[in-house]
């Protein structure tokens, strides 16, 4: 304690300030002691506070971290500055540090010397300076910081799956294969969805105990967060339900393109048109496709890419669905004449050419045209070298495109998920978080995401499970952010600005005091709301004005 | 087509009988309209349900010392209620009344916003100091005739939105010779009041139409010019310093604006304040610093928040102590800022407030960098 | 009292000493108006380098802000600051020393005998020039200048009543009497003459009297302001913008209280006094935010004149305050600004007022 001008006493900040060399890295370009002599040339700018500045080989070493360990405690350090790479990289590292002593991990702050410094200014001497302002903003800036206490929550193990369909079972499965209770919900009155062929999985999710199967119902509300959602359902009945929940899994498939859509197809009810899924079920369930007399089809066409224009994607899957039915029906009745009219043929994969081959092999006619439309009957087929050809056929089998499943829009909704420019779910990354979205704890597999194999629904649907059986180990205790944003319910308005930017669902508006107010566990401090508020109604922990302005006070200095 | 409501000697008379004969027949539960203060040298909004004290009150008030938005805010903030209000206010009041009910402070549901062909209105300085005057100023004012640009408030000079609003209901008498005043709807609220005052609305319109075309025909020429000197007096952060060096940091102006909502203004709040050792490090760096300080950044900061919502109403220059043409500033740039959004402050045509909604166009560039890129509910097309 | 003779004019001098505490680095910054020369244009300046005191005009009879309200914060930083005040800004200051919101820890306090200052709307009509030349003759001869704040001309606390340093220009010579040890301490190694002296009683005596005459004649054009319909007229144009309590040196709340969320009425409130009334004014409070005011500051009203001063329509703001405020804190004998040790009156028990409580 020192006595002040003031005549108030303040407390005399201690701050160290940790230099990494990360080998030559930055110690190569930046000439560090010269930064040190800077900074502590400078210290009696900074009232009640001591400055220990020193240098270190690798700070994020196991030797490292213990040596900064010892410094903090033998220091006495109430504030830390480690000057060193990417908060990407070891931010973490050294909140753990922190985390062992009694420094609260949020009175600390990384300064990153290496890639927006070393790494990319060429000239040592100006880097050095460089070096010296960043680390004199954050001196500034961990000064004002404020600790910050986490408060870990006791989390629920269990999971909600949203579809029966074969994402849906198998992510139960496995789910339940690691003893975890999950609950099925599948709007239809029974299991399997609409991938067009009985699944193995149905019987064994009917007989798993630990799934709870819940048919012809939907998810109502949900409120929550990963770990502590509770879901409300309702069944076709009109009866309501809440479960709770730690996890959500999107499984809720997809939807095929009506035929008609284009214009190019039309057909009526009486005619023999079946779409694709459609004759795949039928062929499964009867072992052959009849006409609706009774009698076996003479010639069939399966119509490749329908809807594919007016969606804008190819549905990836359907060309080999197509190929695979055609050789099937060639199969089963020889005396049919099966032919497949496409325009570009996708067959990815290394089974891709088999499927071809076998098509082939067994006797489908194959017709490549420049576009195909139908008539009734009739298809009128534009070949490629610029003819027309008109073809009648005893039935027809439009390969439509998958699109999103009508509930695609109002669940995302409900979850503040984003949806992709085509209307499926939008995943958090596609690179590094394919199967998580922007809700922590709400994951997606399966053709909900957009068109895809069986195949791979099965694997997304296990890394949903895996995603779900690593982030809520029972028993493990989830922190939720602590960097959130308070709102200043003295001085809101409730225009509503920050309801309208706010991503994650977090604000409220409460009509009767007119205010709006945050959910702090569904918060994730992003600043969105922070930056809209025009009345300083709002902070966002750990990056109030005061931070950032005296940083960049510092730093401009 | 319009109802007609006939005059007598007298415009703001016949307006008053009016609104009095809505309120005895139960039509709606209260008037907002202007009264004159006590002291008979100012305006104050008064709500009124007691029909006979519409006796007292003035239709069109010679001046504007509180802008109408600020009252109905204070009346509505808190939820709608369930009493019918008529409100017979400036366009530009109403264009604020607009504004403000995209950002939650005004609930519109019973309100009946009615507006009327505004002449402009008298600076609150002037009529203080002699308010006889300025109530024969503002009745040649509301007579056509021509009166010096210097007696008027400047916003009103260059005012091209001085008649027909987004209300429910207006009042139109330009160019009528002051012998009828038109009732036109602009809503099915305002639809509903003629219809239950049985009055059919089956007069076309088209001398008003051509005055009122004429007048703002005027009025655009006279923005231009004012526009042309603004821009010029504010070019560069030295233009801005000097129209604003006489600034002495009232604040004045946010206080008088309808659209500054907030409760405590952001430049006021804590989060705003420097701590005073930062303040001398400024201080130190320049050699010296003026006191109270951030006078500029709250300028500018108070236009990135508002302009996009300026109704230009002038109440800003009309409250400062200093004579700093802010309105004109104001103006100006809220001029460029609402075209760069293709948004018009004060429309009741269903645009959000442009920095509270998504374009998808906008969101294509970042689509693929960011992963939250899509905020929930609120894009359009 | 120790005293420094003046050579030059009362402002030369102290531009002088200014500059000399800052090339000495007896203070870190200086507060004082000063006035950029091309424009004309007056601020209050915190200046640090010794070369901006040129641009200093410690006694320029213009008040943009009351610069008690500017030092509050800043004399909380540390620094040695050494600033320029009027009298009433002094006391103002010292009112919110009072209130936790500054210190005279680290401050050396300057200040004159006051002649007044000039309303804004003179300032910024550029009369200034003519003016200024002219009030200094005047006041050199204790006479009352023309055109000054209503507030200036019945001000009878002209003379600064706790300052480090005050100043008195009277014709027989300007005079830099030091109060305080901290005032030697800092002047010591400044140029100048000391003297045994005091400021020249009769020169104050012969202000004061126009003063009090102008402010007998103030208070009485103020007696229809007595009673409900006197404020109700004096009042009732009041627009509601607050700007008389935001440039107020009193009112150091961050947050208005009748700006708060504590005057937000529902509609309940509003149909209620509608049925009662059958009429009410919006935005409503106009008269209870006045009353609110004058009771929580009036008694340390130190009658700058600031909130007239900012007022759009012109409502005598600060004569009612400073007429009220005399009257409440005459009742508890205190003098607001008078001694930073002085405790505010409606802070404080004596143990009779106890008596029925207990």
């Amino acid at each position: 304690m020192s006595e002040t001008g003031t005549g108030k006493t303040e407390m005399t900040a201690r701050v160290g300030v940790y230099l990494c060399e990360c080998g030559p890295n930055i110690a190569g370009k930046i000439d560090l002691d010269k930064v040190m002599a800077d900074i502590l040339s400078e210290s009696d700018r900074y009232r009640n506070v001591e400055l220990v500045i020193r240098r270190y080989g690798f700070l994020c070493s196991g030797p490292g971290k213990q040596y900064l360990e010892d410094e903090i405690k033998e220091n006495g350090l109430t504030h830390l500055v480690v000057a060193a790479c990417s908060p990407r990289d070891h931010d973490s590292t050294f909140m753990g540090v922190c985390a062992r002593t009694d420094l609260n991990p949020y009175l600390y702050r990384i300064v990153n010397i290496r890639e927006q410094c070393s790494w990319v200014i060429t000239d040592p001497e100006e880097a050095t300076e460089r070096a010296a302002t960043y680390i004199r903003g954050s001196i500034s800036r961990v000064l004002r910081q404020s600790s910050l206490f986490e408060k870990p929550l006791e989390i629920n193990p269990d999971a909600v799956v949203i579809g029966g369909g074969a994402a849906g079972m198998e992510a139960a499965l496995a789910l339940s294969s690691d003893l975890r209770r999950v609950f099925l919900v599948e709007k239809s009155a029974s299991l399997g969805g609409g991938c067009g062929i009985t699944m193995p999985q149905e019987k064994a999710v009917i007989e798993d105990p630990n799934v709870d199967i819940y048919l012809e119902t939907q998810m109502s509300s949900v409120i929550g967060f990963l770990g502590n959602f509770e879901i409300g359902l309702k069944s076709a009945d009109g009866k309501d339900e809440e479960i709770t929940a730690g996890a959500i899994i999107l499984a809720i498939g997809s939807d095929y393109s009506d035929p008609q859509e284009s214009g190019r197809i039309s057909f009526s009810e009486s005619d023999e048109v079946h779409i694709l899924a459609e004759a795949e079920r039928t062929l499964e369930a009867a072992g052959d496709l009849k006409l609706r007399d009774g009698t076996m089809p003479e010639t069939i066409a399966v119509v490749h890419c329908v809807g594919r224009e007016e969606q804008g994607y190819c549905s990836g899957v359907c060309c080999s669905s197509s190929l695979k039915l055609a050789a099937a029906i060639r199969r089963l009745s020889p005396e049919t004449a099966v032919t497949s009219v496409y325009r570009d043929l996708c067959l990815p994969g290394a089974d891709g050419e088999n499927v071809l081959r076998m098509a082939r092999e067994s006797g489908v006619e194959l017709i490549r045209t420049k576009g195909t439309s139908l008539s009734g009957m009739e298809l009128d087929l534009e070949k490629m070298d610029g003819t027309s050809e008109k073809r009648s056929f005893d039935m027809i089998i439009p390969a439509a495109a998958i699109v999103p499943a009508a509930d695609t829009v109002s669940l995302a909704e409900m979850l503040r998920i984003p949806l992709d420019e085509h209307g499926f779910f939008k995943e958090a990354h596609r690179m590094t978080d394919p199967a998580g979205t922007t809700t922590e704890g709400v994951f997606i597999a399966g053709t909900a995401h957009g068109p895809m194999s069986v195949m791979s629904s099965m694997r997304f649907a296990r890394a949903c499970a895996g995603q779900v059986l690593t982030r809520l180990v029972p028993g493990e205790r989830i922190v939720p952010e602590v960097k959130v944003t308070e709102i200043l319910e003295a001085y809101c308005t409730g225009c509503g600005n920050c309801l309208d930017v706010c991503v994650y669902g977090a604000i409220y508006a409460d009509t009767d005091r007119g205010i709006s107010v945050v959910n702090e566990a569904v918060c994730r401090g992003c600043g969105n709301c922070f930056a809209s508020c025009p009345s300083g109604a709002l902070r966002t922990r750990h990056f109030t004005n005061e931070q950032i302005f005296r940083e960049v006070d510092e730093a401009l200095r | 087509m319009a109802a007609v409501l006939p005059v007598g000697s007298d415009l703001s008379g016949a307006m008053n009988r009016f609104l009095k004969t809505i309120l005895e027949k139960d039509i709606v539960d209260a008037v907002l309209m202007p009264m004159k203060v006590p002291s008979g040298d100012s305006f104050a909004w008064i709500i009124m349900s007691d029909s006979s004290i519409v006796d007292d009150a003035e239709a069109m008030a010679p001046v504007m010392p509180v802008q109408g938005a600020r009252a109905l805010r204070s009346l509505t903030r808190k939820g709608e209620g369930s009493i019918r209000v008529l409100a017979l206010m400036r366009p530009c009041e109403i264009r604020a009344a607009i504004e403000l009910s995209k950002l939650g402070q005004v609930k519109t549901e019973n309100l009946i916003l009615a507006a009327y062909d505004c002449p402009g209105a008298v600076p609150m300085d002037s009529f203080v100091s002699d308010p006889s005057s300025g109530e024969d100023l503002f009745r040649k004012m509301l007579a056509g005739e021509d009166v010096s640009a210097g007696e008027v408030k400047p916003s009103c000079t260059s005012c091209v939105e001085f008649s027909m609003t987004d209300a429910d209901l207006h009042f139109g008498h330009f160019g009528l010779g002051g012998t009828e005043v038109l009732l036109i709807p602009g809503s099915p609220k305002g639809m509903e009041i003629l219809e239950a005052l049985e009055l059919p609305a089956d007069r076309e319109t088209s001398i008003w139409d051509e005055a009122v075309r004429k007048r703002r025909e005027k009025q655009v020429a006279s923005r231009d010019a004012a526009f042309e000197e603004t821009g010029e007096n504010i070019r560069g952060v030295q233009g801005m310093l000097n129209v604003f060096a006489d600034c002495i940091s009232c604040r004045n102006c946010r206080a008088a604006c309808p659209i500054c909502y907030c409760r405590l203004c952001h430049f006021e709040s804590e989060t705003a304040k420097q701590d005073p050792n930062s303040r001398l490090d400024s201080a130190v760096t320049r050699g010296g610093i003026s006191l109270p300080a951030d006078r500029m950044l709250f300028h500018t900061g108070r236009m990135t928040h508002m302009s996009l919502s300026c109704v230009s109403c002038g109440q800003c220059s009309d409250a400062c102590p200093a004579d700093i043409p802010v309105a004109q500033v104001f103006s100006f740039v809220a001029d460029r800022t609402q075209k760069a959004f293709e948004y018009s402050a004060g429309r009741n045509d269903g645009d959000p407030l442009p920095l509270r909604s998504f374009m998808k166009s906008e969101l294509s560039g970042i689509h693929e960098m960011v992963s939250d890129a899509e905020p929930g509910g609120h894009a359009h097309e | 009292m120790n005293s420094i003779v003046m050579k030059q004019d009362a402002s030369t001098a102290i531009r002088e000493l200014l500059a000399y505490l800052l090339s000495s680095s007896r203070v870190d910054a200086v507060l004082t108006m000063r006035q950029v020369p091309e424009t004309g244009s007056c601020d209050l300046g915190l200046i640090t380098d010794p070369s901006g005191m040129v641009e200093a005009e410690p006694f320029l009879p213009v008040m943009t802000a009351n610069a008690g309200q500017a030092l509050s914060s800043i004399s909380m930083s540390g620094k040695r600051i050494a600033a320029v005040l009027k009298p009433c800004e002094l006391r103002g200051f010292t009112e919110r020393v009072k209130r936790e919101q500054g210190s005279f820890d680290n401050l050396l306090t300057i200040s004159s005998i006051c002649g007044g200052v000039f309303p804004l709307e003179k300032v910024i009509s550029g009369d200034l020039e003519k003016l200024v030349p002219r009030y200094i003759e005047k006041t050199a001869r204790a006479e009352a200048p023309r055109g000054l704040r209503e507030t200036c001309k019945a001000c009878e606390e002209f003379v600064p009543m706790n300052a480090d340093i005050s100043v008195s220009v009277t014709e027989h010579g300007s005079l830099m009497h030091l109060h305080s040890d901290r005032a030697e301490e800092y002047t010591e190694g400044f140029e100048g003459e000391r003297i045994e002296a005091r400021a020249d009683q009769s020169h104050i005596d012969r202000m004061m009297k126009s003063r009090s005459a102008a402010k007998g004649k103030l208070f009485q054009s103020l007696e229809k302001s007595s009673g409900l319909d006197g404020l109700v007229d004096l009042f009732g144009k009041c627009v509601g913008c607050h700007g008389c309590s935001r440039v107020c040196p009193i009112c150091y709340c961050q947050h208005c209280d009748f700006e708060s969320i504590n005057f937000d009425y529902n509609q309940p409130y509003f149909q209620e006094s509608l049925e009662a009334r059958g009429a009410l004014r919006l935005p409503p409070d106009t008269i209870l935010f006045q009353l609110g005011r004058l009771t929580h500051m009036s008694f340390s009203c130190v009658g700058c004149g600031m909130c007239s001063d900012v007022c759009p329509v012109s409502i005598p703001v600060a004569g009612i305050f400073k007429k009220t405020g005399e009257r409440t804190a005459g009742l508890f004998d205190y003098v607001p600004g008078r001694d930073s040790e002085e405790p505010i009156p409606v802070m404080v028990f004596k143990e009779e007022e106890l008596g029925d409580i207990g």
